[in-house]
């Protein structure tokens, strides 16, 4: 049995439906309509304890509504779910204990009393013994440098400072599973990179595992070796980051600066060689599309380096923004069968 | 001895909550004072228009001048020992949503918003008292009961608290049914100022409503303390007085914990 056992997990929320304008308004007083709108439809998932897993999906997806119902605040229709072997809604005080959570559009902290205040009060709530609250409370400020503004309320906090706080709140208990709902939205570069060091070290010294919610995909790619995508509320991926990288984004460019360029004899080289397209072919500037798993890069590199003198070069990588862009969207379906056969036509329409 | 444990540990969890609560108040001085500033305008203008009503008169429903007055002392005091604050906190809570937070805490809801609630009454009553104290020792021609029932008032005084808390938390978690609060938070203000004699004393109205205020848990907020502190019943009378508020206290909590467990199926079900 798995650390988090999520099975055929469902949620329908009620909505009411008002028809528009004074009459409709008027209506819905005496007759209620209501539709059920599924935000997730029958998730089967399960996470080992010490994974830190990507939870990934468009807006209205279902992401932050598995999250709750993961955390006990929010019933499920049907289907189960089993953290370390509790039920979350069933057990939530018990849950609670073994929890951490941060929303990255709320705050947990105490408003109007300083957030080194909101620490001791944690200390109580979660009964956290004297050592290792001192330990965990050194390394946190040290970690996520809040020393600067330990002693401030809550209310004076910038958006970076809260997050940070707030992050260390949910952390403080060492609790075994967090739950992370966009937790660098609205950041700025310096602490994005901040609250990902803190991330990942708590999951390697402590084992903790991770679950997070993020439009950065800098998040998925420093922080995470699985990548779950979700949409419609349904999984539509469930694999490693390297795994839908390799498959989705396997083309290159490389380019080239070059000095004394033998054109014509570049030209003939790339019709040699299979799946080279050429972006651009200039005396002093060659740009090159390759698929890497046809053709490696030192191939295409010394096949230039024949027909001129290299003065510099870089290789791009298609961003997995791209990628998961693209599975959003529909273009590119997951399953194994029809992947291949999609990405090739979508790489002909490319080339076109 | 396990239990025990356990018991002194959440103890802990609740007074470390209230000690927050208090800190939290100080932060709002400024809040405080300016609201205690506005109702003790309204004292002096109750003041003002009993004067007005009294004059040329011996007695009313049974009451005399100076009974009147320390009445509305009195009153005073049991209407400011929770403030608006800490009347709209928990409704506020559920209105924009932060009760989420709450339940991601290894803490009884309801018992976690005492604590708060208790916390914040001790700093904003505590002022309160003292000041009317002083106003009370300095002012003539007002009552001043014996020991006995000065003891009884001060217990009577603390389970009007309770009670009062019980009826706010009950309120607040009607939101969860209504989405508006404010109309909910004035009702209750207007039923309780009404029923618990804070706005006329209820030896003052028709005697059906006087019966039926008796029978609710209203009066345990005004009418329970200014009855004992003006020796209107005897030491066994405000015992009985006494358990009365102790047993709304006990049915309203229990009241609230059904509640809770109703309206944590809302937010559950449906959604924060």
């Amino acid at each position: 049995m798995s650390f988090i056992e999520i099975r055929q997990l469902t949620k329908q929320f009620r909505q009411a439906v008002k028809e528009p304008g004074l009459a409709g308004a008027v209506k819905h007083l005496f007759s209620q309509k209501y539709v059920d709108k599924t935000a997730v439809a029958g998730i089967n998932l399960d996470i080992e304890e010490g994974e830190t897993v990507a939870y990934v999906g468009p807006n209205g997806a279902g992401k932050s509504t598995t999250i709750k119902m993961l955390t006990g605040i929010l019933v499920p229709s049907s289907g189960t779910i089993s953290v370390g072997g509790i039920d979350p809604y069933r057990n939530r005080m018990e849950n609670a204990r073994t929890i951490g959570a941060v929303f990255g559009q709320r705050t947990q902290l105490w408003w109007d009393i300083p957030i080194s205040e909101t620490f001791s009060l944690l200390k109580d709530i979660y009964e956290i013994p004297e050592p290792l609250y001192k330990r965990n409370l050194e390394q946190f400020i040290e970690l996520l440098g809040m020393k600067d503004f330990l002693h401030l309320t809550a209310r004076r906090l910038s958006l970076g400072q809260r997050m940070r706080a707030d992050l260390a709140a949910a952390l403080l208990h060492n609790p075994r599973t967090v739950y992370l709902d966009e937790p660098t939205i609205g950041l700025d570069i310096a602490v994005k990179q901040r609250i990902r060091e803190f991330i990942r070290a708590s999951n390697q010294e402590r084992g903790t595992t991770v679950m997070l919610t993020t439009h950065d995909l800098g998040d998925i790619e420093d922080l995470c070796s699985r990548l779950v995508i979700i949409d419609q509320g349904s999984l539509i991926y469930d694999g490693t980051l390297a795994a839908v990288k390799d498959r989705f984004a396997r083309e290159r460019v490389i380019h080239f600066q070059l000095e004394k360029a033998d054109l014509p004899a570049l030209r003939e080289a790339l019709d040699r060689m299979p799946k080279v397209t050429a972006e651009k072919l200039e005396r002093q500037h060659v740009s090159l599309r390759f698929d890497r798993f046809h053709i490696t890069a030192s191939e295409v590199a010394s096949a230039v380096m024949r027909c001129g003198e290299v003065i510099d070069f870089r290789i791009d990588e298609p961003g997995i923004e791209h990628v998961i862009k693209q599975v959003y969207e529909g273009r590119i379906s997951l399953d194994e069968q029809h992947a291949d056969k999609q990405t090739a036509a979508g790489t002909e329409a490319n080339r076109r | 001895m396990n239990a025990w444990l356990r018991l002194s540990r959440s103890w802990r969890a609740y007074s470390s909550l209230a000690t927050r609560s208090m800190q939290n108040t100080l932060a709002y001085r400024l809040s405080y004072v300016v609201n205690f500033a506005s109702s003790f305008v309204l004292l002096i203008a109750m003041y003002a228009l009993w004067n007005a009503i009294y004059a040329g008169r011996e007695e009313l429903a049974g009451m005399s001048w100076a009974q009147m007055k320390t009445y509305l002392i009195i009153s005073f005091i049991s209407n400011s020992l929770l403030s608006y604050y800490s009347e709209t906190r928990i409704s506020g809570k559920i209105l924009d949503g932060s009760v989420s937070a709450d339940l991601l805490k290894p803490l009884d809801f309801q018992k976690a918003r005492l604590a708060e609630t208790l916390g914040s009454t001790v700093i904003e009553g505590g002022l309160t008292v003292i000041i009317t104290a002083t106003v009370l020792a300095a002012a003539s021609g007002i009552f001043k009961p014996d020991f006995i029932h000065s003891l009884l008032f001060i217990l009577s005084v603390l389970a009007s608290l309770l009670v009062k808390f019980g009826i706010v938390y009950i309120a607040g978690l009607l939101c969860f049914w209504s989405t508006g609060s404010l109309g909910i938070v004035w009702a209750r203000m207007a039923v309780t100022s009404l029923f618990s004699g804070a706005l006329v004393p209820l030896s003052f109205f028709p005697s059906w409503l006087e019966k039926l205020s008796l029978v609710l848990p209203f009066q345990g907020i005004v009418h329970t303390p200014a009855s004992i502190y003006l020796e209107e019943v005897n030491v066994w009378g405000a015992l009985g007085l006494l358990a009365l508020q102790c047993a709304w206290v006990c049915v309203l909590w229990l009241c609230g914990k059904l509640m809770w467990s109703w309206a944590v199926r809302q937010i559950t079900i449906h959604g924060g």
